[in-house]
C-alpha cells in the first residue's frame, strides 16, 4: 500500500502518524515544495521576534519521519494528479504512485491588487522562508507598514514592534482583526496595542506601495513607503501583506475533483475522486455552528482533519464530527482574547455581555433558543474550553444560563 | 490504566488537595514553601451552588488539548497515558489555544510564566499527591477498567458525557 | 436569588434591594469587589470549618475530624472540638456587648457629672429600674443614673460565683428556677468570659456536655447585661422609643448636602453629631463649602437607634441607608463624605470602595482600627462635644472633594414606621397588654415571631428574611424585627401600616384597628433585649413562662458571634429559635442534637435549622399552634 500525502504541516504530519499507527508495513511519502522538516506556521511570528529559533519551531520531534518509517520528498512542489492512473507529477518531473492519496496542501498568503506591491521590501508571513525575508530586511528597516489588521497582520506588527522598529498597521475595515472579533474586542485589544506604542489606522486603504524612484519624484525626497486612500503617506522599509488567505487547489484543476473555496469533503474526508482524500485548510468541511460547507483555516481543525483523514485511508472508518469552523486564541501584549463560533449577533439570536472596556474586560455570549452559538472573551480566558463544548454539542443552557457569564462558571456547572 | 476519579458527594470543599497539588510541584515539596513560591494548583475545586467539585484533567483518550496544540509541547505519553506540556521536546509558549479546547476547563493559564499548567498526574507519582492528601476519600486513584463501584461509574459517565 | 422578584436585575441579583443591585453592577463596572463578589471568590467553602470540626487551638495542629481520623492529635472528638468551638464564638458575643455596655455605663456617669453634652432623657424609666433595683428613689436623676451605672459596671466586673443582680431584678421566677437547676446563672461577665476562654484551652474542658453548658451560660450572661441592661441604659440616657416615621433606602440621599454615615452599633458620637450639625457654625461652615446643608444618615444599628428615639435624635436624623450588606453599596452613591464607624459591623472591604470615590472612612471607637483607615476620632465622653465638630468638618472637608459628576443616586426610598418598646405598644394600647392578647387568645394574632439579626448573603441578600416576615404575616402570625432585619424590611416597606395588606385577615384588622405596620420595628439588634422584655411582660401578664408562649425566633440571616450568643440565649430563654445559615455545629452528632432536639426538655427552646424559608416558617407556625394548644387557646 501506497500513502501519498502533499503537504508537511499539520494535517500531513497528523495522517502519517495515525496511517503508522495502525499500518506498520504501507509506504508513505510525505511531499512538500518547503525544504523544512514540519514547524508550526503558528510560531512564526514568535521566530520573527527572535523568541523561538528554527529548531524550536518544529513541533515534531527530530526522529519523527524516521521512527514513523516516512519517506519524505522535500523542496518538491507537486504539480499535477493523474487521478485515473493514481499518480501525482512533481515539479522536478518526477512521478510518484499512490494507492490513497492526501491532499493537504494548507493555504497561501492571498496578495492584493496593489499598485507597486512588487516593489522590494516587500512581505507576506506565511512560509518560514517568508519570516527569514523579513527578519533580515528588519535589519535594515527603521519603520515598518503592515497591511491589515487581522490576526496575521497584528501579530507580525507586535513581533516587529519587539524587534525595535515603528510599526503603522493598516485596515481597510473600521476595526481591527474584523474577521476573528467584534467591535468591542477589537476596541480592547486595539487600545491595548497603542498604548505600548504601535500606530494603528482603521477606515483607510492601500493606494499605492511607492518604491525609491516613484518616492523621490511625489515628495522630491529619498525614501520609500506606503500612500494610503486617504492621501495619508506613510515612509517605510518594510511592507508586510497580511491580508488574508488562499487555500492551495491549484493542483486539483485537471482532476475533477470538486472544488468550491478549498476542496469539498464528505465526513470521511474522502474528496468526490476515489482514493484522494483533503485536509486541514486546503479543505472544506460542514461548520458545527452554520451547518454550512466551508473553511476552517486552523491549527486544531488542520489536526483532527489530518487523523482522520489518515483513519479513514488505512481503513479505519470514522466520521469526522463536525467542528467550530471558527475559534481563535490571541495575545498580542498582554490582553488575552479568545473567540469561538458566532461573533457578531445575528437578528435572531440573543446576546448576553459583560462590557468593561477600561478593565480590558470583556465578554459576550451569543445563544439562539438556549443554545450557545459564540463566544467572546477578552482579559480572562479562563475555562474558554467549556464554552466551545457547549457551542459544539448543543447543550442547551437553560439551566444554568443564569451563571453563563459569571467567572465561576465552569464544567461542574453543567454536570450538577 | 490508573486514573484519578471523583466521588463528588464525598468532597467538602477543604481544597486540601490544591495545597498537596502545589506542594508537589514546588521546588520545596511542602505546602508552606509552595505558597511562598506561588505555585498555581493543577486541581481546582469548583463550586456549584456552594457544593465543592473537584476538578481535574482526565488525561482523555483523544485530547483535543494536544490537537490544538500549536507548538507540539503538548502530548499524551503512549506507556502512561499521561497528558502534558511539560518535559517534551517542544515548550509551551502560552498561546492559549488547548485553553480553549479543553471541555473540562482543567487547564489553567499561569500568566506569570506564560505558559498553561495542567495536572500530570504527578508525573509518575505512584499516587497522585491530591488523591493521597484527600481526607473525606472524594479523589480516588483506581484503574478505570475493573472499576466498577456504581457510583463511581455514575461520575465519570457523566463526565465523559458532557464534554 | 431565584425566587426574588422585588427588582429587574434578574442576571445580576445579589440582593431583596434593588438599589442595592444597582450600585452592584455600577461597582463591578468599576471593577471593584464587594461582599457579594468576594463570596463568590471564596466558593467552595472548606466543609469541615462549616461543620465546626477544625481546631487551630495548638501546634499539634492544624487537626480536623475526617472519616480516617475520627480525633484531633491530642484526642479531641468532634464532640469537643465544635462545642468549644461554639464556648469560643459565644464568648467573643458576650465580650463585644460588654464592651458596648461599658462605653455607655462610663458615658452615664460622666453625664450624671455634667461632664458631657447628654442629659437624662427618661428619669421615668430610670425612677422605674432605680426602684426595682432597690435604690434610694428621693435621690436625684443624676445621683440614681449614677448608682444605677455602677449596679450594671458591677455586674460586668463581680466574680463568676455572684450572680447577675440584672438577672436577678429582671428575669422571670420560671426561668430562673429552669437555669439554676441547670447551673447555669452566669455572675460577673468579664469573669465568665475569662473562665470560658481559660476553658476552651486546647487542654482544659474538653467534656462537650459542660461546653455547652458554659455557652448557655455566657448568652444568658449576654442576655441580661449586653441586651437588657444595655437597652435600658441607652433609653434613660438618650430617651426611649416611640412610634415615629422616617424613611430607608440609598434613595434619601441628599446630591446638595453635606453626608454623614452613622455606622455601627453605639450611637453615642452619632448622637453629638446629631447635635453638632445643628449648631450656626457647622451650617455656615457647609455653606462656605458650597453644600446646602449637612446630613445624617445611619447604617445598620447605629441607624437603627437613631431612627426610633422620636423626641431626640429622630428629629434630625436623616434616614437609613441600609445594612451589613449594603454598606459598600452606599459609598458606591459617590454622594458620601464622610463614614463614622463605631463598635463592630464595618466591612474591611468598605476602604476598597471607599479609595474609589472621595469618602473618608473614620473610626469613632478606640477598639476599631481599619487596615488602611488614618483617621481615628476615638470617642471620649468628656470631648465628644468637640470631636463631634470634628468630624463635622472632617465631613465638610471631604464634600468639598466630592465629584458631582460621580455621584449616582437610585431613586428608590420607602418611608417606615419605628420606635416600638414595651412602652410604646403600652402607650397605644392605653397602659394594658390586655387588648393585644385578647387577639391573640381569639386567634386573630396566632402568635409572635421575632424576626431578629444579621444579614447574611449565604443565601441572597435580605431575602430569606423578607420571605420569613411575608410567611408569618401572611399566617397572621405579628413580626417584630429587630438589627439588619429591620433596615431589610423598612426598605421593602413592610415597616408601613399599609403593609397589613399583606397580612392574613386576622392580623389585617388587628394593624388596621391600631394604625400599626405587621412588621414592627423594634430597633437595633441590641434592642432583642427589648424583645426579651416585651416577652417577658406577656408572660408576666399571662402568668406563663416564656417558653410556654407562641413566641418563635428567627434570625434567618445569622452572621457573626454576638448573634450567636443572641440565639443561645433565645434558647435559654425558652423560644423555638429558627437560624438560617447552618451554624458549624453538624461535625458533632452530640452538639447537633443537644441543640436541636434534647434541650427542649432542660429549656423548653431549642434550635430549628431550616435554609428553606418557607419550609422555616411552616415548622414555627406547628410550634406556635403547639404552643396554642398547650395554653388552651
Ligand atoms: C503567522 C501565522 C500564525 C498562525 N497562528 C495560528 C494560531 O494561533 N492558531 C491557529 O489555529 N492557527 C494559526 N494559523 C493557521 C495555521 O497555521 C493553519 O491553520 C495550519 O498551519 C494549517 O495546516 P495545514 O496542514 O492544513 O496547511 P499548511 O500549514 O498551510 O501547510 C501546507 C503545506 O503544504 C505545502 N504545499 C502547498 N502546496 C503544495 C504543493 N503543490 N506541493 C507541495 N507542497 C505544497 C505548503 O508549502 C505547506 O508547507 C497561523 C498561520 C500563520 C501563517
Amino acid at each position: 500500500m501506497q500513502y501519498v500525502i502533499i503537504g508537511n504541516s499539520a494535517a500531513g504530519t497528523q495522517a502519517a502518524e495515525t496511517i503508522r499507527k495502525y499500518d506498520s508495513a504501507g509506504n508513505i511519502v510525505i511531499i512538500s515544495d518547503e525544504p523544512h522538516a514540519a514547524y508550526s506556521r503558528c510560531l512564526l511570528p514568535d521566530y520573527l521576534a527572535g523568541e523561538r529559533s528554527e529548531k524550536t519551531i518544529l513541533f515534531k520531534s527530530a526522529n519523527f519521519y524516521g521512527r514513523n518509517n516516512v519517506a519524505t520528498m522535500f523542496g518538491k512542489k507537486a504539480v499535477d494528479i493523474d487521478s485515473e492512473n493514481q499518480k501525482v507529477y512533481l515539479g522536478d518531473g518526477h512521478t510518484v504512485s499512490y494507492d490513497k492519496l492526501l491532499i493537504a496542501t494548507g493555504s497561501s498568503a492571498f496578495v492584493p491588487p496593489i499598485k507597486g506591491i512588487d516593489e522590494s521590501g516587500i512581505f507576506n508571513l506565511r512560509n518560514l522562508d517568508d519570516a527569514v525575508g523579513i527578519k533580515e530586511a528588519a535589519k535594515k528597516a527603521r519603520r515598518v507598514v503592515v497591511v491589515g489588521g487581522g490576526f496575521v497582520g497584528l501579530e507580525a506588527a507586535y513581533s516587529l514592534y519587539s524587534l525595535g522598529l515603528e510599526v503603522t498597521v493598516v485596515e481597510r475595515l473600521s476595526q481591527i482583526v474584523p474577521g476573528q472579533f467584534d467591535v468591542k474586542a477589537a476596541a480592547i485589544l486595539r487600545n491595548d496595542m497603542q498604548a505600548e506604542g504601535i500606530r494603528i489606522i482603521t477606515g483607510d486603504g492601500i493606494k499605492e506601495i511607492a518604491g525609491p524612484s516613484l518616492w523621490n519624484r511625489l515628495f522630491n525626497k529619498t525614501g520609500k513607503g506606503v500612500l494610503l486612500d486617504s492621501g495619508e503617506r506613510l515612509k517605510c522599509e518594510l511592507v508586510v501583506v497580511a491580508t488574508g488567505t488562499r487555500a492551495n487547489v491549484g493542483l486539483t484543476d485537471k482532476t475533477g475533483i470538486k472544488v468550491n473555496r478549498g476542496i469539498e469533503i464528505n465526513e470521511y474526508m474522502e474528496t468526490n475522486v476515489p482514493n484522494i482524500y483533503a485536509a486541514g485548510d486546503v479543505a472544506e468541511t460542514v461548520d458545527v455552528v452554520s451547518g454550512e460547507l466551508g473553511l476552517s483555516p486552523i491549527w486544531p481543525n488542520a489536526i483532527v482533519q489530518g487523523r482522520m483523514a489518515g483513519l479513514n485511508m488505512v481503513g479505519q472508518t470514522r466520521k469526522y464530527s463536525k467542528m467550530i469552523g471558527m475559534q481563535n486564541s490571541v495575545e498580542f501584549r498582554n490582553v488575552p482574547a479568545i473567540a469561538i463560533g458566532l461573533t457578531r449577533t445575528p437578528d435572531d439570536c440573543e446576546e448576553m455581555v459583560i462590557h468593561r472596556p477600561h478593565l480590558n474586560y470583556y465578554r459576550k455570549l451569543i445563544l439562539k433558543d438556549d443554545i450557545l452559538k459564540g463566544m467572546i472573551f477578552v482579559g480572562d480566558i479562563r475555562r474558554a474550553g467549556v464554552y466551545a463544548a457547549l457551542i459544539k454539542k448543543k447543550v442547551p443552557v437553560t439551566k444554568f444560563k443564569q451563571q453563563l457569564l459569571k467567572e465561576s462558571f465552569g464544567y461542574s456547572s453543567i454536570i450538577s | 490504566m490508573k486514573q484519578i476519579f471523583v466521588d463528588i458527594d464525598k468532597c467538602t470543599g477543604c481544597l486540601t488537595c490544591t495545597l498537596a497539588c502545589a506542594a508537589e510541584h514546588s521546588s520545596s515539596k511542602d505546602i508552606v514553601g509552595a505558597m511562598l513560591e506561588k505555585v498555581q494548583p493543577r486541581i481546582s475545586v469548583e463550586a456549584v451552588n456552594g457544593k465543592a467539585v473537584p476538578l481535574m484533567c482526565r488525561h482523555c483518550e483523544e485530547p483535543t488539548c494536544v490537537d490544538a496544540c500549536m507548538t507540539g509541547a503538548m502530548q499524551k505519553d503512549k506507556e502512561t497515558g499521561i497528558v502534558s506540556n511539560e518535559n517534551n521536546d517542544q515548550s509551551c509558549i502560552g498561546c492559549w489555544m488547548c485553553i480553549m479546547a479543553c471541555p473540562y476547563g482543567a487547564i489553567q493559564p499561569n500568566e506569570e510564566e506564560g505558559i498553561a499548567i495542567k495536572c500530570d498526574k504527578c508525573n509518575g507519582r505512584e499516587v497522585p499527591a491530591c488523591v493521597e492528601s484527600c481526607h473525606t476519600g472524594a479523589l480516588l486513584y483506581v484503574d478505570g477498567k475493573t472499576f466498577t463501584q456504581e457510583k463511581l461509574t455514575k461520575t465519570a459517565k457523566a463526565l465523559t458525557e458532557a464534554s | 436569588m431565584s425566587d426574588c422578584k422585588t427588582c429587574p436585575s434578574v442576571d445580576n441579583c445579589y440582593s431583596a434591594h434593588e438599589t442595592v443591585n444597582q450600585m452592584q453592577e455600577r461597582l463591578d463596572d468599576m471593577g471593584v469587589d464587594t461582599v457579594f463578589t468576594r463570596y463568590e471568590k471564596q466558593q467552595p467553602q472548606c466543609g469541615f470549618g462549616m461543620q465546626g470540626v477544625c481546631c487551630q487551638l495548638c501546634s499539634h495542629g492544624p487537626c480536623r475530624i475526617t472519616p480516617k481520623a475520627s480525633k484531633g492529635i491530642c484526642g479531641a472528638s468532634a464532640d469537643t472540638i465544635v462545642a468549644r468551638n461554639l464556648v469560643r464564638l459565644t464568648t467573643h458575643g458576650v465580650a463585644a456587648y460588654s464592651h458596648h455596655l461599658e462605653e455607655l455605663a462610663k458615658t452615664i456617669k460622666a453625664t450624671a457629672n455634667g461632664k458631657t453634652p447628654y442629659k437624662i432623657q427618661d428619669e421615668g424609666k430610670l425612677r422605674e429600674i432605680a426602684k426595682v433595683a432597690g435604690l434610694d428613689l428621693n435621690k436625684t436623676a443624676n445621683e440614681l443614673a449614677e448608682q444605677l451605672a455602677d449596679v450594671i459596671l458591677s455586674d460586668l466586673r463581680k466574680d463568676s460565683g455572684e450572680p447577675l443582680a440584672m438577672l436577678e431584678l429582671f428575669a422571670p421566677e420560671t426561668r430562673k428556677k429552669v437555669w439554676r437547676e441547670l447551673g447555669v446563672i452566669p455572675g460577673g461577665v468579664h469573669s465568665e468570659i475569662r473562665d470560658a476562654l481559660t476553658k476552651t484551652m486546647s487542654n482544659i474542658n474538653t467534656d462537650p456536655i459542660d461546653l455547652l453548658l458554659t455557652s448557655l451560660r455566657l448568652s444568658i450572661a449576654t442576655g441580661y447585661t449586653g441586651l437588657v441592661a444595655t437597652v435600658t441604659l441607652q433609653d434613660i440616657l438618650l430617651g426611649t422609643p416611640e412610634v415615629t416615621e422616617s424613611e430607608a433606602d440609598l434613595g434619601i440621599i441628599d446630591p446638595d448636602t453635606v453626608n454623614i454615615v452613622a455606622h455601627g452599633h453605639v450611637p453615642l458620637v452619632a448622637t453629638a453629631v446629631l447635635g453638632a450639625i445643628e449648631s450656626d457654625e457647622m451650617i455656615k461652615y457647609a455653606k462656605e463649602a458650597g453644600a446646602n446643608g449637612i446630613k445624617v444618615y445611619g447604617s445598620m444599628c447605629t441607624g437603627q437607634e437613631l431612627m426610633q428615639r422620636k423626641g431626640t435624635t429622630a428629629s434630625n436624623y436623616s434616614g437609613q441607608l441600609g445594612n451589613w450588606l449594603s454598606q459598600e453599596h452606599h459609598i458606591a452613591t459617590g454622594a458620601i463624605d464622610l463614614v463614622m464607624m463605631d463598635m463592630n459591623c464595618s466591612i474591611p472591604g468598605m476602604k476598597s470602595v471607599a479609595d474609589k470615590f472621595h469618602t473618608k472612612l473614620v473610626s469613632v471607637d478606640r477598639i476599631l482600627r481599619m487596615e488602611g483607615v488614618k483617621d481615628n476620632v476615638d470617642y471620649d465622653p468628656e470631648k465628644v462635644e468637640e470631636q463631634a465638630k470634628e468630624l463635622v468638618k472632617m465631613a465638610v472637608d471631604t464634600y468639598k472633594k466630592r465629584d458631582k459628576g460621580k455621584v449616582q443616586i437610585p431613586g428608590h426610598k420607602s418611608a417606615a414606621v419605628a420606635g416600638f418598646s414595651v412602652e410604646s405598644i403600652l402607650g397605644a394600647l392605653g397602659g394594658s397588654l390586655d387588648p393585644l392578647l385578647d387577639e391573640i387568645k381569639k386567634g386573630n394574632i396566632k402568635g409572635i415571631a421575632a424576626v431578629v439579626g444579621c444579614t447574611n448573603n449565604r443565601n441572597g441578600h435580605d431575602d430569606k428574611g423578607l420571605t420569613i416576615m411575608k410567611e408569618f404575616i401572611k399566617n397572621d402570625v405579628l413580626v417584630i424585627a429587630a438589627g439588619c432585619m429591620s433596615s431589610g424590611a423598612e426598605i421593602e416597606g413592610l415597616m408601613l401600616p399599609s403593609a397589613a395588606d399583606q397580612a392574613g385577615d386576622g392580623l389585617k384588622a388587628v394593624c388596621n384597628a391600631l394604625g400599626v405596620p405587621p412588621v414592627l420595628n423594634f430597633g437595633s439588634c441590641v434592642d432583642i433585649g427589648r424583645i426579651g422584655a416585651a416577652v417577658t411582660a406577656i408572660a408576666g401578664a399571662l402568668g406563663v413562662d416564656p417558653s410556654q408562649l407562641p413566641v418563635v425566633a428567627s434570625a434567618p440571616e445569622y452572621l457573626e458571634q454576638k448573634a450567636i450568643a443572641d440565639g443561645i440565649f433565645a434558647v435559654s430563654f425558652g423560644l423555638l429559635t429558627h437560624l438560617g445559615p447552618v451554624p458549624p455545629v453538624t461535625g458533632s452528632p452530640l452538639v447537633t442534637k443537644v441543640l436541636t432536639e434534647d434541650i427542649e426538655g432542660l429549656t423548653g427552646g431549642k434550635v430549628l435549622v431550616e435554609e428553606d424559608p418557607v419550609k422555616a416558617v411552616e415548622k414555627m407556625l406547628a410550634h406556635i399552634e403547639k404552643k396554642r394548644q398547650g395554653l388552651g387557646i
